[in-house]
């Protein structure tokens, strides 16, 4: 064993005196490739800067967690291993081929480097690349349970200062909350966001005689709550929603005098009906109504979509 | 002026041995790589310069930072809105965390395939496996801080697949999460890896994985066996 | 630093082109680590000094309609104020002293007394301020009229926005 390790030494002694000073022939490659990097990396950090989503919720349920994408293959393989499994892929095996990559130089002690030398090592290797990039592809590819709908952050923060500041302690919306103010989800529709804005400033200035007291908001905190308020009738829903409901409803119903006549027009179907039933209907309408003529959309639509659109059916007419 | 300077060289050089230092770990002679393989050579100190650079924006965002969930998304968007250069400096440190990942992997995998873990460089490729798991630590607990719904949901998942370890799982996850639920001893936890713990232990093990290199020179590009074998008997 | 030792033949013949392309590439390094160090540093030296680029909070908090403030008689006005620090918003109740003098003109007078901090009230009989701790008095104004306090009463910065009364409760030293 030892013998090849001196000859290595002898070999290596050899190369390297033969070889160039590190600096600056290999310095200066280092600094190239570096200045290459640096200037991707701040062409992305100025182009897309790091991505901030709404504050963390704890009671979300229409979240879709996803890991970061290093993390994504191995996400993904635990997809493939069932419940009483799942332990091998999430730990024992990652653990397994991080001590295999530890005592990798223990194993293979030979003498050959060369990757066409060491068939099995490099065929490993390869598989290793391609199953982990085959994993990642499909992970980032498999389909979302929830749709994905861009929160305004306004909004977000808005909901937060309602918290804060207790505002349900008076106020109700949808049906939670008390009873000394208005039931917000039913008036605020009316109101202008300049009307609201004048309202959270001073209440009194607008409705005389509120008994809100004027909490010294900032402006950056008033256009949020007004933002929120304006958002709390509904849920909300993409802009692919409309074109869905026009390819694949409007043959049948209406909205706004656009469409068939052959089913109900749903122009206020949001007033008599909540987002759950739509999603019920929309899947398979002769559970919920036998009579009804309309074909079942599960299949025909993804999950997904029906979700949208159900939110953006239930926005109608509230 | 051309002689105080010399005087001052002079002085620094016997009273830090800097010219040794400097032949030792950049005039040093290394076996010469031919063609595109000697850019695969780039790769380690690629890592290193993002190491640097996750360095300094780590140190200015930490400035600005609160771990608790009261105030840490809100630290965030300060950084992103209001510091000067602030979206800029947080989008360096957030892509860096990537490239970090996808350079020391490609180092990993250019060691690999050259075989150049072998004797006599199996400690330098023993702490290598070391550094990229602490470069994936560094990952898992930076992407909680900022507290948003990826950084919740994400570390839910990873803390509880860490829970699924066999027999000691619920206790792993609790440590992990600093309780039993996600919450302000889970950040604070987090941060405190992420900024104290695991720093001191990457700069240890980046000295003693440079100390390697340096010590037992830069591998030379594989040559096949046979060709080699010529003059050699062992071959 | 490097002479000697295993130079390869080439190098010798061409030392004087060789020297060169070292030279070059030793620039190129110098470079190229520059730009990359000028960039970092540039933002990241932005970065630490924002402090001084923030602009001055000017904090004006809003205590009512400026028609609803009668002249006569100076009103104690409660507010909330809330402020922002960094990321950060602190709340403060506190209250003012406010005086319409007519023809647009109004008084916001800082609720402590000058002497020692004291809460002080308006004596309408009198027509007085009167602190009661150490019997401070001052007039409508502000002015002292007899007692201890070493000024006038301290005022806040006033202003009218569309009707609507403006203060910036401000200590002596201009902090907010």
């Amino acid at each position: 064993m030892a013998d090849w390790h001196q000859d290595y030494e002898r070999r290596y002694k050899e190369l390297k005196q033969k070889g160039k000073s590190f600096f600056p022939y290999a310095v200066f490659k280092d600094c190239l490739v570096a200045f290459l990097l640096f200037g991707l990396l701040a062409f992305l950090a100025w182009k897309l800067g790091a991505h901030l989503e709404s504050l963390a919720d704890p009671t979300d349920t229409s979240y879709n967690p996803r890991p970061e994408w290093y993390f994504l293959f191995l996400f993904q393989a635990l997809k493939a291993f069932p419940g009483s499994l799942e332990s091998v892929a999430a730990v024992v095996l990652p653990g397994a081929v991080f001590a295999a990559l530890f005592f990798l130089p223990l194993f293979d002690r030979g003498h050959k480097r060369h990757p066409l030398d060491r068939p099995f090592l490099t065929g490993l290797g390869v598989l290793a690349i391609a199953g982990v990039t085959a994993l990642t592809v499909e992970g980032y590819r498999s389909p979302l349970v929830n749709p994905v709908v861009e929160k305004n952050p306004e909004v977000v923060e808005g909901a937060r200062l309602y918290r804060q500041l207790n505002c349900a302690y008076c106020h109700k919306i949808r049906g939670k909350g008390g009873v000394v103010g208005p039931q917000l989800d039913r008036v605020v529709g009316a109101e202008s966001p300049e009307w609201l804005e004048r309202h959270f400033r001073d209440p009194s200035a607008v409705t005389p005689h509120s008994a809100m007291p004027r909490l010294g908001l900032l402006d950056d905190e008033i256009k949020a709550l007004t933002a929120y308020l304006k958002s709390i009738a509904n849920e909300p829903f993409t802009q692919e929603a409309p074109k869905l409901f026009a390819e694949n409803c409007a043959v049948c119903h209406k909205i706004r005098g656009q469409g068939g006549e052959v089913g109900p027009d749903l122009s206020t179907i949001g007033s008599a009906r909540d987002k759950s039933f739509i999603v019920r209907y929309i899947e398979d309408p002769a559970k919920t109504n036998p009579k009804s003529g309309m074909p079942a959309f599960r299949g025909q639509l993804t999950d997904l979509q029906i979700e949208d659109l159900a939110r953006y059916l239930s926005s109608l007419g509230r | 002026m051309k002689r105080r300077c010399r005087a001052v060289g002079e002085w620094l050089r016997r009273r830090t041995g800097c010219d040794r230092v400097w032949e030792t770990l950049f005039a040093r002679h290394i076996p010469e790589a031919e063609g595109p393989t000697a850019w695969l050579y780039t790769l380690g100190s690629a890592t290193l310069f993002i190491f640097v650079v996750q360095a300094v924006t780590g140190a200015l965002l930490a400035m600005n930072y609160v771990p608790s969930p009261d105030h840490a998304y809100d630290s965030v968007r300060f950084i992103n809105e209001k510091v000067l250069c602030g979206s800029f400096i947080h989008g360096l440190h957030h892509f860096g965390a990537s490239f970090m990942v996808v350079l020391v992997v490609l180092h990993m995998l250019r060691v690999y395939f050259m075989g150049a873990y072998k004797y006599p460089r199996e400690g330098t490729w023993m702490v290598g496996v070391v550094l990229l798991l602490v470069v994936i630590g560094f990952g898992f607990t930076g992407y909680l801080l900022p507290w948003d719904q990826k950084a919740y949901w994400a570390t839910m998942v990873g803390t509880n697949i860490a829970g699924q370890t066999p027999f000691v799982g619920p206790l792993v996850s609790k440590i992990l999460k600093g309780g039993g639920e996600m919450g302000a001893s889970t950040l604070t936890r987090f941060y405190a890896l992420h900024v104290l713990v695991l720093p001191a232990v990457v700069l240890l093990l980046i000295g003693i994985h440079l100390f390697l290199v340096v010590w037992h020179g830069i591998s030379e590009p594989p040559e096949r066996a046979r060709r080699r074998g010529e003059g050699n008997p062992l071959g | 630093m490097t002479t000697g030792l295993g130079r390869c033949p080439c190098e010798s013949e061409a030392e004087e082109q060789g020297v060169t392309r070292r030279g070059f590439l030793a620039g190129a390094a110098a470079l190229l680590a520059g730009t990359i160090a000028s960039v970092l540093g540039a933002a990241g030296l932005s970065y630490f000094v924002s402090p001084a680029f923030e602009k001055e909070d000017e904090n004006w908090i809003d205590v009512g309609r400026a028609s609803e403030l009668r002249t006569g008689a100076p009103v104690k006005v409660d507010y909330v104020a809330r402020k922002r620090d960094a990321w950060v918003v602190t709340e403060k109740r506190s209250s003012v002293w406010l005086s319409n003098l007519g023809g647009g003109r109004f008084i916001a007078f800082d609720p402590r007394c000058t002497h020692l901090g004291c809460p002080y009230r308006w004596d309408q009989g009198k027509q007085e301020f009167l602190c009661p701790c150490h019997a401070g008095v001052f007039d409508r104004e502000g002015k002292v009229l007899s007692g201890p306090p070493p000024r006038p009463l301290d005022r806040f910065p006033v202003k009218v926005v569309s009707g609507r009364l403006l203060i910036r409760p401000v200590d002596e030293k201009g902090a907010a």
